[in-house]
């Protein structure tokens, strides 16, 4: 059970370099992997996705959320074809990411950090704090399938737009909370939180960095992205159940918790060893090599657990000697602390002399994982990820050229698809209260001047770019 | 606030009751065939804690990821990496290296609603069992491919394998996380890009796997259509890296990592405190207001480095604070923080909400009640693997909580059981197989 060379399963590692036994010995030799490689180029082709139908047609969210941990299962969601109404408050909109930017730079006066949570959206505005607000909210909910939150716990049950009111008027209503620490417990009670909170409460923050450092902050709000996933996780497995039985529910998410569900072996290591789980830089304690290594002109990741791949590392470096020296021969005596220290300078000093695409390359002819750390730049010109659809183009009518991240999930029948990018404030307010709800002009002006309902404030980020004239907009 | 809400909410989600409760996916079968990667794990892992019937399907020594353990310590025959994500899930063995096995997997795949496997792109269909062969015999297939570098594209063929730290590296996940150089002359082994702790890399291929299953199943559910679902935790992760792609076409600025400060929001760090680490967020204006009001510092509020929101969060800002900010943290441990905090929000002394959070250690974490309460730690009874702390479902649900009902099962455990419900295979039919090295 060792992963070893005769384990089966591992021909199809053998690489393709000198050295190393170099042929498939499996059926059809070479010939069905290029067929393969052209049906799924054919079958996922980034042209077609338009002509595709979605997965998630016909399901309608209500998206009451602020900032980025609620409002990005509706982009997840909405990437796949669901219908998302993002409600927010007239005027300012979500007083925190319509504000929150790289270095407090706006754009076409637009906040760039608002985009990758917002795309493929409706926006309009309600203000629940007045009944006729309520009013409206619960006539929208009525008409939809979900209803995503992320307020302190317990508010919109205050308004009166909480999922016991709320199925009081669609009973199959299913609703997601999502918040720092969950709608109930010693930790939810009126606490505030930040993404950064659940980082720190988890232990995540405890287990990122480097040994005899401060702990680390990730690079990016995760507690926020993920704990949108797994929120969007819950809504569709909800969603499979309406299906089969007719019933909704609700669904209560705690983002400090997702986060420490993602802590692979903590928990386990902690309750059978009574050891604690540190910070061991970019190594990997389970297996090595596996580690992130400075080259001439940035850095590499570089990763072989099994023999096979060890033997391929070893070949790439020219050091075929290190494969059946003692300290590293077996995977368990690579593990060996002294020995994967000595193991991890070797790769260090030989990767010191080599470039990013020199070591890329040679993971692939001697079958490593290598890869480098790619940044924001190298992302965008990545012939791979744009012909993945990882790098998406948006001609927006609002905004133009928008470049963002794409819809990860690639999905051979359903692919998923960006068709706008954020919106100002109340936005779609006429296109939504007037195609779902049938209100009349006359009823909407009266809306707008108690204050239900109204559109942007002259404000960064809320507002739209200069010199727009209704694009985007039918009414 | 009504306190009614809370305690509605705690009694309609108890975890404590989810046992007694239906299952959202119990309905589905799902064959689990990932080698040598704990993203595949996880995605089955979504679907079994929802209640779906995941057969894991390992080569006949067993899966290599059963190895992947710190220090190599092992609990009976399995690595802790494994022990984590086997929940729920039935173990049989099946040599896919061979023919006689791969028409077996045929077999299964006919019964089943989902197959989930993470070899490099095309190894399941040069087997003659991927998306392609599997759906002409089962069209309502949904099959999840989980690998780095995807089904499709310029580089899905180059047969590299998939690693956490490999995904992380494409993703800008660690670009952008780590400490930056303080003298350029003299950069510290700590002063580089920095990986996220967990298998951040593999379990976000994972989470990402189980979405696409789910919407792929609506559409099967309207449809009665299959398909062959691609995904790579590099991009999945890539989706989460806040809009700095999306930046860097905008402004040609491109971000990088600058430690335990923030691009966009300040103060929103981590400091260190009487007894540890903190971390503290204050930063639109109103809860600048209320840290200032806690710190007793009003005079920052003054500031022309800090006076207002968009100053604050321009890097020459954020670099500025922190030695203040650290300077007043350093007098109060996390709890006396936290306290201070909790009382001006909860008492209303003023306007904005000011937040700070203990960085615990996993000790720690493992000692607070609430987290056993809230029922995302369990300790789990096992009859072969005795009891084990695991971390449980993550969702509070009043229909269909996910739960965990065993931990694991040894290489091979459950063939008799699973060929014999499944393919009708008796005992004597299983031994020979096994004598064969099929199974």
């Amino acid at each position: 059970m060792t992963g070893g060379r005769d384990e089966p399963f591992v021909e199809w590692r053998r690489g393709r370099a000198p050295g190393l036994r170099v042929k498939l010995r499996i059926a059809g030799e070479g010939k069905g992997l290029s067929d393969y490689f052209r049906w799924t180029a054919e079958t996922f082709a980034m042209d077609k996705v338009f002509e595709k139908p979605e997965a998630l047609h016909g399901i309608r969210i209500l998206d009451m959320t602020n900032v980025i941990l609620g409002p990005v299962v509706g982009d997840y969601l909405g990437e796949y074809g669901a219908e998302v109404f993002r409600v927010e408050l007239p005027g300012r909109g979500d007083p925190t990411m319509r504000v929150v930017t790289p270095f407090g730079i706006f754009w076409k006066n637009a906040c760039p950090g608002f985009f990758p949570q917002n795309r493929n959206k409706y926006f309009i505005t309600i203000d629940v704090r007045k009944p006729e607000g309520v009013d409206l909210f619960k006539q929208l909910a009525r008409r939809c399938d979900v209803v995503v939150e992320n307020f302190i716990a317990g508010t919109m049950d205050e308004w009166g737009i909480g999922y016991r009111q709320l199925r009081e008027v669609k009973p199959d209503i299913i609703m997601l909370s999502l918040n720092g620490f969950g709608q109930w417990g010693p930790f939810s009670i009126g606490r505030p939180s930040w993404d950064l909170a659940a980082q720190a409460a988890s232990g995540h923050a405890a287990i990122t960095g480097f040994p005899g450092r401060p702990p680390g902050k990730a690079g990016l709000y995760l507690g926020d992205y993920t704990g949108g996933l797994l929120g969007a996780i819950a809504v569709l497995a909800a969603l499979h159940y309406r299906e089969r039985t007719g019933k909704g529910q609700y669904i209560d998410y705690a983002q400090a918790e997702g986060l420490i569900r993602t802590m692979d072996w903590t928990w386990v290591y902690q309750g059978l060893t009574g050891r604690e789980r540190g910070r061991y830089g970019n190594r990997d304690i389970s297996f090595c090599p596996s580690d992130i290594f400075r080259c001439q002109d940035g850095f590499v990741a570089i990763a072989a657990a099994d023999d096979e791949e060890f033997r391929g590392l070893c070949l790439a470096m020219g050091r075929p000697d290190l494969i059946e020296d003692e300290r590293f021969r077996t995977a368990e005596a690579r593990l060996k602390e002294e020995h994967a220290l000595e193991l991890l300078q070797i790769i260090r000093d030989w990767a010191a002399t080599k470039t990013r695409e020199e070591i890329d390359a040679l993971g692939e002819l001697y079958r490593f994982g290598s890869a480098p750390v790619m940044g924001f730049k190298d992302q965008n010109y990545d012939p791979h990820l744009r012909a993945r659809g990882m790098v998406w183009e948006i001609d927006d009518p609002v905004y133009g050229r928008v470049v963002e991240v794409g819809p990860v999930v690639k999905m051979s029948e359903t692919p998923g698809r960006l068709r706008w990018s954020a919106r100002p404030v109340g936005f779609d307010n006429e296109y939504v209260f007037v195609k779902m709800l049938g209100l009349r002009p006359s009823e909407l002006k009266a809306l707008e001047e108690k204050g239900v309902i109204g559109k942007w404030a002259p404000l960064l980020g809320s507002m739209p770019p200069d010199g727009w004239r209704g694009e985007g907009t039918i009414f | 606030m009504a306190d009614g809400y809370i305690e509605w909410a705690r009694q309609a989600t108890d975890p404590k009751e989810a046992r007694k409760k239906p299952e959202a996916l119990d309905d589905l079968v799902v064959l689990d065939a990932s080698y040598r990667h704990i993203g595949g794990l996880v995605c089955s892992s979504m679907l079994s804690e929802f209640g779906a019937e995941v057969i894991r399907i390992e080569p006949p020594g067993g899966d290599p990821a059963r190895n992947f353990s710190p220090y190599g310590i092992k609990h009976k025959d399995t690595g802790l990496g494994y022990l984590v994500e086997a929940r729920n899930k039935l173990h049989i063995t099946l040599n896919l290296n061979v023919a006689e096995g791969r028409e077996i997997f045929k077999k299964l795949a006919r019964k089943a609603d989902v197959v989930i496997e993470t070899f490099p792109a095309g190894v399941m269909d040069e087997w003659g069992i991927g998306y392609r062969q599997l759906s002409q015999e089962n069209p309502g297939l949904i099959y999840c491919a989980i690998y780095t570098y995807g089904q499709f594209g310029p580089r899905a063929a180059c047969g590299k394998p998939d690693y956490d730290v490999i995904n992380q590296a494409i993703s800008g996940v660690a670009w952008s996380t780590g400490e930056m150089v303080e003298d350029e002359d003299n950069p510290q082994p700590w002063e580089v890009p920095t990986k996220i702790g967990s298998w951040y890399g593999w379990y976000i291929g994972g989470l990402w796997g189980a979405f696409g299953i789910l919407a792929a199943l609506r559409y099967r559910g309207q449809t009665g259509r299959g398909q062959l679902v691609d995904v790579s935790g590099a991009e999945g992760i890539m989706r989460f890296m806040d809009c700095y792609l999306t930046f860097y076409n905008m402004t040609g600025i491109e971000k990088e990592r600058i430690g335990n400060l923030d691009a966009n929001i300040n103060p929103y760090t981590i400091v260190p405190v009487k007894d540890g680490y903190a971390m503290i967020a204050g930063f639109t204006d109103p809860n600048f207001y209320a840290l200032t009001e806690c710190l007793q510092k009003q005079e920052w509020r003054n500031d022309p480095r800090f006076d207002t929101f968009l100053k604050r969060a321009k890097l020459t800002a954020s670099k500025a604070f922190w030695p203040l900010l650290v300077e007043e943290t350093k007098k109060y441990t996390a709890d006396e923080l936290l306290e201070i905090f909790l009382d001006y929000v909860r008492n209303k002394r003023g306007p904005g909400t000011p937040v700070t959070a203990k960085v615990a250690t996993p000790t720690e974490v493992l000692q607070q009640e609430n987290w056993w309460l809230r029922g995302v730690l369990e300790e789990v009874e096992d009859l072969n693997y005795g009891k084990v702390t695991l971390q449980a479902p993550v969702w509070k649900m009043t229909e269909t909580p996910g739960r965990i009902k065993w931990v694991c099962r040894s290489v091979g455990q459950d063939n008799e059981f699973v060929y014999r419900k499944y393919l009708g295979y008796g005992p004597r039919k299983v031994r020979e197989l096994k004598e064969r090295g099929i199974i």
